[in-house]
């Protein structure tokens, strides 16, 4: 402890000093720098360049020669584009503006570590760290906004740690480069996601400062899960309503003061006794989970992103930690400095002393004072009154200042080196690398899948841990995505062993939640449904050994709910199977909503139906102005008289209380027929809670084969994995195919067969081009008059043949039938059809042939493979 | 089958014919035996058939009065009567009797289903009070005039209607003129009418039956007109100030004042008479306003107080149901341990328990009923206070104002007094420029003759002004002690129904433990 002391006592002193000298160098810098730019820009003589310039020259600019993480020969540089390998003039030119810059810093404020300013890209080439970031709208629209962007970042990219925890790296990769990979430390992270958030219109800056050890390690161990903490719940400010100007005075209070001014003191000692004891017990449990002192504390570099408000509707700056994506506050007392900050257009340092963590710190870039900036001209100029109030007295500077500025703002921030940030639709589905992601946090564990991974649709489970070491588990939360029966949470408490699963609609049962300890049938469970998809309108099901209970909405009849009770199980003989052998009800309720067509004393509220005593009992509704409600009683045992008769009914087999007595309802008939009524309605409140029973055994069923198979759901836009889409859009592309062949095939080559007989792959001579053409053009007219007496043979044949049958007709017409003469003159007919026909084509034939063969002389002629034709004529 | 008719004698409805058919179509079975047990009161019958029984006259209904459901078809009946009672008859069959004229409906409201089949009627009539009406039979009849189908359009909820074998329907146009007429129709002579005919009768009929509805829509107007004006009045009744909102009360102050207008006629007095009337009718219509509002606050008063008391019972009513809630729980499962129970003595034990428990049940009750009727009565006097202070203040108002229109009218009467003296100098000195009419001449005899007229002109304005006055004021008190008068019924009422409930309920639970007690002895 000792020594600890000692150490934080000298670190403190470190500080202060080095505080102090901030201030001064500030001070100094505010007092020197119209001067000194003057002595740059004027009147500086060759010596004091000179000298100056050795001095510059004198001072090295370290640079950390470590590799990162992933090493260099992991990384194929050879299909980088040039812009990676190679620095333009424009960039050559800012490199040397922000050594110059780093010279003079140095100079100024030696004991500050050195500018994280132009580290090494992949290739090794030194780039400004500005110019690394690129702008970058991405094309989902999930990213468009800051939260879900950084999740997306903290999934996408695995941490690697720094390589020194207490220096920037040397090498800055392209956002590319890390996106290919997967993996990054936290400049890569935060270049990255600064980009995308430039890019969807935040105003973004990544930083380079100091984190605690969770931060740079992306320990989340002493986090609460984000996921286990339970919204607060609003606590509804309870409207106290003006007691109105007839509101009756409350009773007169007859309890004494005294006691219950002692009652209450006694209870509050009580409470806070309770309090103090809690208090404690937290104050124990917060010992426990602090970390240990971190030795290297506020040394630890670590790069995140900052987002000042103004733009998007942000109402205030925050942080971005790009490693777990989640936001805090500025004043968070995990981020324990900052350096410098920078976006794609310029870089500022910050001047202010980080000794207060980054509470104190004021980020208007605009002030110099605060935020020294590397480029002139940016759009950063919010304004500072004391720049106002120099320029105010001193004239001659401000001329000069405006030659300066002017020079300045001929090199602003050349544009990125980076390719175009592409993130492909599966990696964006994936996020994690390989679909998987594990994050430990405070007593909780949480694995993260992509969807489509887990043959049964998991992509999500967060455990819940008793102890800080992780071993008892207390509860497992599984979510599921894309399952055909709709199953979406899965929660299985373990010290109850209650399992939980919850439900999207869309299930065929219409299920919503079902909770259980077993899947046997007769045991504890509930069942919620979604009530609009069900005929019957029930919303809970719950089930013990011995009971079932049902709750219903929205029914014609009004029911609202029922409420069975079971008898132990009959003892049958083996001979009957156990599914015919129902457990016996021994009472049923069922209550009813108010039914505002009835009058109330006829509006049953609630009915029992005691089936093991006969009785049935009625209660009706109160009357709005009335405390007590009718009730009636049925016995529905069947007596027998003395003589052996069957008693109908006697007035003692119902009794009734009314609130109103009436008239109709003391007749036995009256009596006679509810009770008869009654009957029936028992008789299908028996039934309905058999079928109850069968439906909760249904369900099980069901579910057992649902979880055995889990099925998973392809929306029919998501072209890639749909099977049946697939198989269509391949059916399609082959019709496609094929008709493309055919279509080649009607091109038919008229050259093809004559060329075949000469020698391949030789040009034609005139000679052969001459006898290839006359060869071509004889072979076609010999079609054509083939073709011209095939048709005229044809026709020849059928007139002959016409006329042979008119020959035949002639000589038999007598004796001919008329179904022979239908026959004939059908034949005919027909003939003299085909024979119209074919004479049709004949002379269109005779038409047509010479000027297809002039056709085929002027293609052969404009046939390339002919070329020596036309010279000829040429 | 005539002839055998034609022997039945003609028989009146009696009460023998009645019970006959009562027992014959009541309940059957074991149900039927215990009706007959009980007998059967013509009061719960819904539906009862008398057909073919050779009624000549319907008599003896009266008793029958939830009857739902009355055939009469094929009788002899001539006149429909006697059914005044049965105001919840839904189905009337009168269908094959002898009746001439339609009458004797008027008090049937929800009648939906009218059979008139095969009669002697000639003219659709005295159905205006059967608004529920949805099937008519009017067929074989002798109806002759197309006119009667207009009477029907008043039948919102008429879909069937059938009038064949009348003369009517003879005529070509018959089927064409009515779904004209009745758009709303869907069957007509037992056959569904289809859109087309429909659309063809409208077209053919168009003209006319758009002159119909114009006329019918002039005249929905001005009822609701009438009934606008109406609520208006009935609204400015309430305030107590009608007919202040104009000139209403100057004109009646003139209206039986021959001297005042013959006064009129005199020079200046007409200027004089406008600007009186300007004055006057602001008065009015101050009052009027005034009136308006107060009727405003003392409605808030009301609304506040009403609102407030029922909370007031109704919180009153939840903590008394959850007492009898909590209660039933406890007695119930002391009932079924006493039922379980086999020793004497401790069932005695259990016995008084449950009694004591009773008791105590009903003190609780009472107790918040007292509660409840002390709180009731502070708020109600506090209300009553409220309200009569209210009412007083409006009074004294409207009689500062009334006192001012008698300022006018003294103020009037002087200035009117001056110009007649003056006048009658005028003329007595016979320099009077203007004609004035003869019957004024006749008033200026002498001076008292004209005093006496003015003074009398001036009697009747103030006395209309008293009597406005007067009636206003007697209404608003007569008016709040009713209200007052009412409210404090109305508590006593309901104190009185809760105490009998508690009371009832009580002796119900006394009586059922007592029955059990009797029980178990006998056991």
């Amino acid at each position: 402890m000792e020594v600890l002391r000692e150490k934080v006592e000298e670190e403190e002193e470190a500080e202060r000093e080095e505080a102090a000298e901030r201030a001064e160098w500030v001070r100094t810098e505010k007092m020197m720098r119209p001067v000194e730019v003057r002595k740059e820009e004027t009147t500086l003589t060759q010596e004091t360049l000179r000298d100056l310039e050795k001095k510059l020259s004198e001072i090295q600019i370290p640079i950390s020669a470590e590799l990162p993480a992933f090493t260099k020969d992991t990384i194929d540089i050879s299909k980088l584009p040039v812009s990676y390998k190679t620095n333009t003039p424009k960039e050559e030119h800012l490199l040397q503006v922000a050594d110059n810059f780093s010279r003079q810093y140095s100079h100024l404020c030696p004991d500050r570590v050195p500018l994280f300013l132009h580290p090494l890209n992949e290739c090794e080439v030194p780039k400004f760290v500005s110019t690394t970031l690129r702008p970058t709208l991405m094309p989902y629209p999930e990213l468009y906004n800051w939260d879900s962007c950084a999740q997306f970042v903290s999934d996408f990219l695995t941490m690697v740690p720094l390589p020194d925890p207490l220096k920037p790296p040397s090498h800055l990769y392209s956002s590319t480069t890390v996106l290919k990979y997967q993996k990054g430390n936290c400049f890569d992270f935060s270049t990255l996601l600064c980009s995308m958030l430039i890019g969807s219109g935040y105003d973004a800056y990544c930083v380079n400062g100091y984190g605690s050890l969770d931060l740079c390690h992306m320990d989340l161990t002493r986090e609460v899960c984000p996921l286990t903490v339970k919204p607060k719940e609003t606590i509804k400010s309870e409207e106290k309503v003006l007691p109105k100007k007839y509101t009756i005075r409350p009773p007169r209070d007859l309890c004494s003061r005294f006691e219950q001014e002692q009652e209450v003191k006694k209870q509050q000692e009580i409470r806070a006794q309770e309090k103090k004891q809690l208090r404690e017990e937290e104050e124990r449990l917060m010992e426990v989970e602090k970390a240990k002192p971190d030795a290297l504390h506020g040394l630890r570099v670590h790069s995140w992103v900052l987002v000042l408000s103004g733009k998007r509707e942000v109402p205030e700056n925050f942080f971005i930690d790009a490693f777990t994506g989640h936001s805090y506050s500025t004043q968070d007392e995990r981020f324990l400095g900052i350096e410098s900050l920078w976006n794609h257009k310029n870089y500022w340092i910050n001047m202010q002393d980080c000794w207060n963590c980054c509470k104190d710190l004021i980020f208007d870039l605009g002030d110099p004072v605060r935020w020294e900036y590397m480029l002139l001209g940016t759009d950063k100029s919010q304004l500072s009154l004391t720049e106002e109030d120099d320029s105010g007295i001193n004239d001659d500077d401000d001329v000069e200042n405006l030659g300066k500025e002017d020079e300045d703002k001929s090199f602003d921030m050349p544009h990125s080196w980076v390719e175009q940030i592409e993130i492909s639709p599966e990696a964006f589905e994936t996020r994690c690398p390989n679909g998987k992601k594990v994050i430990q946090y405070k007593r909780a564990k949480l694995e993260k899948w992509a969807p489509y991974l887990n043959s049964n649709g998991l992509v999500s489970r967060l455990t819940t841990y008793e102890d800080l070491e992780c071993t008892n588990i207390l509860e497992i939360k599984e979510w599921y995505q894309n399952r055909e029966d709709m199953l979406e949470l899965k929660h299985i408490n373990k010290t109850t062993d209650l399992k939980t699963d919850y439900f999207k609609p869309g299930h065929p049962q219409a299920l919503r939640v079902h909770s259980y300890k077993s899947m046997q049938p007769e045991m504890d469970r509930v069942i919620e449904f979604y009530e609009m998809a069900r005929v019957d309108g029930l919303i809970k099901r719950e089930e013990t050994a011995r009971t079932m209970t049902e709750y219903y909405q929205g029914r014609p009849d009004f029911l609202s709910y029922r409420h069975a009770n079971f008898g132990p199980r009959v003892k049958k003989l083996a001979l009957s199977s156990a599914e015919s052998n129902p457990r016996p009800i021994v009472k049923i309720t069922e209550r009813f909503f108010r039914n505002s067509a009835k009058p109330a004393e006829e509006d049953v509220a609630e009915r029992v139906f005691l089936l093991a005593e006969e009785r049935i009992q009625l209660r009706y509704h109160c009357r709005d102005d009335h405390i007590t409600a009718s009730k009636r009683e049925f016995l529905r045992r069947t007596e027998v008289d003395s003589k052996g008769n069957k008693i109908i009914m006697t007035p003692d087999m119902c009794i009734s209380f009314e609130v109103e007595p009436m008239e109709h309802t003391k007749k036995l008939l009256y009596q006679y027929e509810a009770m008869m009524h009654l009957k029936r309605e028992e008789k299908l409140s028996r039934h309905q809670v058999w079928e109850s029973e069968l439906e909760v055994l249904e369900i099980l069923k069901l579910r057992e084969e649902e979880e055995a198979a889990h099925t998973l759901t392809i929306s029919i836009y998501d072209t890639k994995r749909n099977e049946k889409s697939k198989e269509y859009r391949e059916a399609m592309e082959r019709v496609m195919h094929e008709e493309h062949l055919r279509q080649m095939e009607t091109q038919l080559d008229y050259l093809a067969p004559f060329l075949a007989q000469l020698p391949p792959g030789e040009k034609l001579t005139r000679w052969q081009a001459v006898r290839l053409k006359d060869e071509c053009l004889s072979d076609f007219k010999q079609r054509l008059i083939n073709k011209a007496n095939l048709i005229q043979a044809r026709f020849e044949k059928e007139t002959q043949e016409l006329q042979k049958k008119q020959q035949w007709y002639q000589e038999n017409q007598v004796t001919l039938t008329p179904e022979d003469e239908d026959l004939y003159l059908s034949y005919c007919s027909q003939a003299m059809f085909r024979i119209r026909i074919l004479e049709q084509r004949l002379n269109r034939h005779k038409e047509l042939a010479p000027l297809k063969y002039l056709a085929l002389e002027e293609k052969l002629y404009k046939d390339p493979r002919l070329g020596e034709l036309q010279k000829i004529f040429a | 089958m005539n002839w055998l008719c034609d022997l039945m004698e003609p028989r009146v409805m009696d009460d023998d014919m009645l019970k006959l058919a009562v027992g014959e179509q009541g309940p059957q079975e074991e149900a039927g035996q215990l009706a007959k047990q009980e007998g059967i009161v013509f009061k719960d019958v819904l539906s009862l058939q008398l057909d073919f029984r050779n009624i000549l006259r319907m008599d003896n209904l009266w008793q029958f009065e939830n009857l739902r459901k009355l055939q009469l078809d094929n009788n002899i009946i001539e006149k429909i009567e006697g059914l005044e009672n049965l105001t919840h008859l839904v189905w009337l069959d009168l269908s094959f009797n002898n009746i001439e004229t339609i009458e004797g409906l008027d008090t049937l409201v929800n009648l939906e289903d009218l059979s008139l089949f095969n009669n002697r009627i000639s003219k659709i009539d005295s159905l205006d009070a059967l608004v529920k009406l949805q099937v008519l039979s009017l067929g074989n009849n002798q109806i002759d005039n197309m006119m009667n189908i207009i009477y029907l359009r008043r039948f919102k909820c008429l879909r069937t209607l059938s009038l064949s074998g009348n003369p009517i329907s003879e005529a070509e146009d018959y089927k064409m003129f009515i779904c004209a007429y009745l758009p709303d129709l869907v069957y007509l002579d037992f056959r569904r009418i289809d859109d087309h005919t429909k659309e063809l009768a409208e077209a053919k009929h168009q003209y006319s039956i758009d002159e119909l509805k114009h006329q019918e829509n002039l005249m929905q107007v001005q009822l609701e007109d009438e009934q606008a004006r109406q609520e208006e009045l009935e609204k400015h009744k309430t305030a107590f100030v009608e007919h202040l909102n104009g000139s209403f009360l100057f004109d009646s102050m003139y209206a039986e004042d021959s001297e005042g207008n013959k006064l009129s006629y005199l020079p200046g007095v007409s200027e004089l008479l406008e600007a009186y009337k300007d004055k006057f009718v602001i008065i009015c219509v101050n009052i009027f306003e005034y009136g308006l509002k107060q009727q405003e606050k003392r409605k808030t008063e009301l609304d506040t107080f009403s609102e407030c008391v029922h909370e007031a019972i109704q919180e009153n009513q939840e903590q008394g149901k959850h007492k009898i809630a909590q209660f039933e729980e406890k007695h119930l499962s002391s009932l079924s341990a006493i039922r379980e129970e086999l020793e004497l003595p401790n069932i005695e034990k259990k016995i008084l328990e449950c009694s004591a428990d009773i008791s105590e049940l009903f003190n609780e009750l009472m107790m918040l009923e007292m509660q409840l009727v002390e709180q009731l009565e502070e708020t109600i006097n506090m209300f009553e206070r409220n309200i009569v202070d209210m009412v007083g203040l409006f009074i004294k108002n409207v009689r500062s104002l009334m006192a001012q229109c008698r300022d006018l009218e003294n103020h009037h009467h002087e200035k009117l007094l001056e110009i007649s003296i003056s006048t009658l100098e005028k003329i007595v000195k016979g320099d009077l420029d203007e004609d004035l009419p003869d019957d004024l001449r006749t008033l200026f005899v002498d001076k008292d003759t004209i005093v006496n007229a003015v003074g009398a002109s001036h009697d009747i304005h103030l006395l209309k002004i008293d009597n406005r006055e007067g009636e206003l004021v007697t209404r608003i008190d007569s008016w709040c002690t009713h209200l007052v008068d009412k409210i404090h019924k109305d508590e006593i009422v309901r104190n009185r129904k809760r105490v009998k409930e508690i009371n009832q309920y009580i002796d119900h639970m006394q009586s059922e433990l007592d029955n059990l007690e009797y029980g178990d002895i006998l056991d």
